[in-house]
């Protein structure tokens, strides 16, 4: 890997839920572990989450999810498919109950991070799935 | 290979163009070839530089300028610029927050990058960029720095016109962009002029557009101080007005003033080009040979001091500077 | 494990009468019910009220929200009901809304019209017991003219219904889901309120640190930006709309945020009243003692309920109930087993329910007032919180209070510093939370708790039914009533807009169509996602 490759993580809260504190504090400890994090905000649905990862080519997408809007993930993962994009991780984080999470993963959601997960299992699950040989072939890919 | 490539990204093929301003962010062998057969698919596009402090607005106001243009049916290519954190190398680009409503709109293609920030590779990186959106045929390519340190500076001055943004009730701050940045704004924005002090704010731009005014090498052109209220749309017609008058008074200028112009500019940008070339190449050599390595163990054992360690690596290695 | 206070000071081994050396109980306590009233505002304390132990509702249908309401009012919840709004209507958009339509009842309840208030309504007085609705600020108004409106159409005298349906206009700065520029929801609070004071109606208006606290602030810092919210707030009724101090003091309720710092909890709010008290009295020149009394309710937090062993929450739950009983309150409501899975199931809201009826009937907390007063601990916590929250107070001041430095994104640092550190804490273990960082067990041997559930097709279903409906109003009436809220929308930010807004309500305008032509008046997009156009000629 060369000194200058970063890897790009979006973050993004999905829906119209406005808590924004769990996904700045996750994009701030991915910073100081030397990721490059496109921060999104809030009130984004799932359509600009996709145009945001395409136009920014990002390895990873990361939602942040208060409960109770799993539909919109759910089409997130279809458009990431339709877009042929499936090869990117989706991760998410926040109050997903257990049975609703087993569905995610079911769907296409490659990692559910609950509530009082460490930075440190973020940060090494994101390093461990992200492979930097899709983003050097990224032109042949 | 390579032609395909360029095929696709002056057909505006999105993902394309983003995985290209990727690789050339990552430095990834084999961007340079596709650069270079891209490179005569540009020219087309209008370049506006938007520079200052954090928190001064620039992406909204950078947003309304989105959204005005749009309106006129333009196309916008946005490249928005935030700081690397020096202590992990990492970074959170935050601009887009304020432009997401423009994601799900074809004629708007917005990319956040990071400084990095080491030897012009900021400029260069940036540089080709905006070739790459110049080639995907984007009218407007508008460039959101912190005008921060030489690199920005450097990309301010590469834009056809450069904005700098500033708020009232700054005081220091406002000496603050003298000091690098200043002589490089064609037009100064004061935004959030609702706050009390804008008057003054505007007023002492002037003076220190007057006190500076042979710094200001632009010719034919008087910077100039505009007021606005970005997040309600407010002066953000006339702030593009005052671009496309800037634009037109390039125009006016004498064939060989243009060309003077042109030169310096191409100029200018080479030798920054080779110049980056140069140190990242040399300094690749240098630090990945043996003897690099050796010399970092002799001074922490104590057997070398690092400044005959620095001699040392400069002879043996680029033996021109001798 | 750390023995700091919640907000960084060192907790001693034991604390003597040193550490409250100087304290003059007659001038710096008081007995209860006298200023500055550290000890509560009635002399008998619960044995006059005990609290309203109230649940959250709000799911699904209006229909739906009714049912669980008159279940509530069946298990035993008469003294109050407590609706939570869902997201779009928090926004506000409509639930036909392109995106609105995926998230509508989601949440909470989709009120966004005058209908779905009266079937919200339905079989439920209005009186004899307090109403609130909570969710957002951008609704307030809205909210305030369904209570007017079928006050109006029942018969019912304005004045006997109490309780809260408007929201202070800082909640989207911590989190809430609103989607007005904060002027504009100053503008509107400010409306609101001036109609409820003018008109002396009973209603309350929720000035809430609840929602900071609950983002990730200490108590010390939810006290000064309660503080702060209450002195530009109250401050702009009395000087901008030429309010009595006396009058408007009846106004706010603070809904204090309760979390696992046994001693410390119980000593913020004491130190609350204390300093609203002194502000009242001091800053406001308050002429009355009922003036300088700020109405306290309590949210037993949900930011302290874990996702890991989820029926370990009732424990938390019961010893937050009883933290805030002890604090002295007028209300609880609490955050349930489930807060960190979903919405409340009706076995969570009824163990949260039965928690609140074993805290007040089988401990004797109702029985003595402020039962920690004298307590060298606890009075030396009550000052030294507020010591501290006085600090942040005037550099909250220093910014030009409080809505300059949330405009210059101050308060918004604040909060993300703490939640960092915070989170810090537990990751390295200097604070224990059982479960998630102690005595944990694998995810797979974990509780097993009923989910409440709402699914796509319910949200569908909201919208179609909005998308019907709409067509069936009088929209020759509606559209003269919308016209008219839009010309009086730019009549400037002193023109009251409460009665045109009443009058759009009243023809059945929504609370999308309603809050877009204001905000059009303001010279901002119809939709606040910019996805739809306003369907009126105004």
């Amino acid at each position: 890997m060369s000194t200058k490759q970063r890897i790009k993580v979006l973050i993004s809260v999905i829906g119209l839920d406005g808590h924004f504190t769990g996904a700045e504090i996750v994009s701030r400890f991915l910073m100081d572990a030397g990721m490059e994090v496109v921060y999104l905000g809030i009130y984004q649905t799932p359509e600009m989450i996709v145009n945001a990862a395409i136009q920014e080519s990002v390895d990873v997408i990361g939602i942040s999810s208060h409960a109770s809007n799993y539909e919109q993930i759910n089409l997130l993962i279809d458009l990431l498919k339709k877009n042929n994009m499936s090869t990117i991780p989706v991760i998410c984080g926040g109050s997903i109950p257990k049975q609703y999470a087993e569905a995610l993963v079911k769907k296409g959601v490659s990692k559910i991070f609950p509530p009082q997960s460490t930075s440190d299992s973020i940060v090494n699950y994101i390093v461990s799935t992200v492979k930097r040989e899709n983003v050097t072939g990224k032109l042949n890919g | 290979m390579v032609e395909h490539i360029v095929e696709k990204v002056i057909n505006g093929d999105v993902k394309v163009a983003a995985k290209l301003i990727r690789d050339i962010d990552d430095g990834v062998q084999g961007t340079r070839e596709i650069l270079k057969s891209l490179h005569r698919h540009t020219g087309n596009a209008y370049i506006i530089g938007i520079t200052g402090a954090p928190g001064v607005g620039k992406s909204t106001v950078v947003d309304q300028m989105i959204r005005e243009l749009r309106k006129n049916g333009k196309t916008v290519g946005v490249l928005a610029i935030d700081p690397t954190s020096p202590l992990s190398g990492g970074a959170i680009l935050g601009d887009r927050v304020r432009m997401q409503r423009h994601s799900l709109d074809e004629g708007v293609f917005i990319r956040s990058l990071a400084t990095r920030g080491q030897f012009g590779g900021l400029t260069q990186s940036t540089r080709s960029a905006i070739d790459v959106l110049d080639a995907m045929g984007k009218d407007y390519i508008i460039i959101e720095t912190v005008g921060v340190g030489q690199d920005e500076i450097d990309i301010a001055k590469s834009a056809h016109t450069t904005v700098i943004v500033v708020v009232p009730g700054m005081g220091d701050h406002v000496q603050a962009i003298k000091a690098g940045i200043f002589e490089v704004g064609d037009i100064f924005l004061v935004n959030k002029s609702d706050r009390p002090d804008a008057e003054r704010t505007l007023n002492d731009i002037k003076t220190m557009i007057d006190m500076t005014r042979k710094k200001f090498k632009k010719e034919g052109w008087e910077p100039s101080v505009l007021m606005a209220e970005a997040v309600s749309n407010k002066g953000i017609v006339e702030l593009l007005n005052e671009i496309e008058k800037h634009r037109k008074s390039r125009k006016a200028l004498s064939r060989e003033s243009i060309l003077r112009h042109k030169k310096a500019i191409v100029r200018f940008e080479l030798i920054d080009m080779i110049k980056s070339r140069l140190v990242q190449e040399a300094l690749n050599h240098i630090t990945e040979s043996l003897e690099f390595q050796e010399c970092l163990d002799c001074i922490i054992g104590g057997a070398k001091d690092p400044y005959s360690a620095c001699d040392e690596l400069l002879s043996a290695k680029l033996s021109f500077l001798e | 494990m750390k023995r700091e206070t919640d907000y960084g000071y060192e907790i001693k081994p034991a604390y003597t009468p040193a550490d409250i050396e100087g304290m003059d109980y007659a001038k710096d306590v008081g007995d209860p019910g006298v200023y500055p009233f550290v000890r509560g505002y009635h002399p008998n304390g619960y044995r006059s009220r005990v609290w309203t132990r109230r649940m959250t509702a709000g799911l699904g249908s209006s229909k739906r929200t009714n049912e669980v309401l008159k279940q509530y009012r069946e298990m035993g919840q008469t003294q109050g009901m407590l609706v939570i709004c869902d997201r779009p209507n928090a926004m506000p958009i409509d639930a036909d809304h392109p995106v609105g339509r995926r998230e509508a009842g989601v949440l909470g309840w989709h009120g966004a019209s005058l209908l779905e208030f009266e079937e919200l309504m339905d079989g439920i007085p209005l009186t004899g017991q307090s109403i609130t609705l909570l969710g957002s600020s951008a609704m307030s108004a809205i909210r305030l003219a369904y209570i007017v409106i079928l006050a109006e159409k029942r018969g019912v005298e304005l004045k006997e219904v109490h309780g809260s349906v408007t929201e202070y206009p800082f909640c989207s700065t911590f989190g809430q889901t609103d989607h007005l520029p904060l002027d504009l929801l100053i503008k509107l609070w400010l409306d609101s309120s001036e109609y409820i004071v003018r008109n002396k109606i009973h209603m309350r208006s929720g000035i809430l640190s609840q929602h900071f606290q609950e983002s990730g602030g200490n108590n010390a810092q939810a006290l000064a930006v309660e503080i702060a919210q209450l002195k530009e707030l109250l401050g702009l009724l009395v000087n901008e709309r030429g309010l009595d101090f006396d009058d408007v003091a009846f106004l706010p309720y603070e809904l204090s945020s309760i979390g696992m710092r046994f001693f410390e909890e119980i000593a913020k709010v004491r130190a609350l009243r204390r300093m609203f008290a002194k502000m009242a009295r001091e800053t406001f020149k308050a002429k009355s003692e009922k003036a300088c009394q700020l109405l306290i309710s309590v949210h037993t937090s949900g930011r302290t309920m874990t996702y890991q062993q989820p029926l370990n929450n009732i424990a938390r739950c019961a010893i937050e109930t009883l933290a805030g009983a002890i604090a002295g309150c007028t209300a609880i409501d609490n955050a349930c087993l489930d807060n960190a899975h979903a919405e409340p199931s009706p076995f969570a809201a009824r163990m949260s329910l039965n928690t609140q009826h074993i805290v007040s009937d089988e401990t004797g907390v109702t029985d003595v007032t402020d039962p920690l007063a004298g307590s060298y601990f606890v009075e030396y916590l009550t000052n030294k919180v507020e010591a501290e929250a006085y600090k942040i107070l005037q550099q909250i001041e220093d910014q030009g209070g409080m809505i300059a430095a949330v405009k210059k994104g101050y308060i918004h640092t604040m909060m993300e510093e703490s939640a960092r550190k915070k989170q810090k804490e537990i990751e390295s273990g200097e604070r224990l939370i059982v479960g998630a960082n102690e005595l944990v067990i694998p995810p797979e041997e974990d509780d097993d708790i009923p989910i409440q559930s709402v699914e796509a097709s319910d949200s569908e279903e909201i919208a179609k039914r909005m998308e019907e409906w709409k067509k069936t109003r009088d929209v020759p009436l509606l559209e003269e009533k919308i016209a008219q809220l839009y010309k009086d929308a730019k009549k400037g930010d002193k023109y009251n807009l409460m009665p045109s807004i009443i009058e759009a309500v009243k023809a059945y305008g929504t609370a999308g169509e309603i809050m877009g032509v204001i905000r059009m008046a303001h010279g901002f997009h119809y939709d606040p996602l910019e996805m739809i156009s306003c369907p009126f000629d105004v």
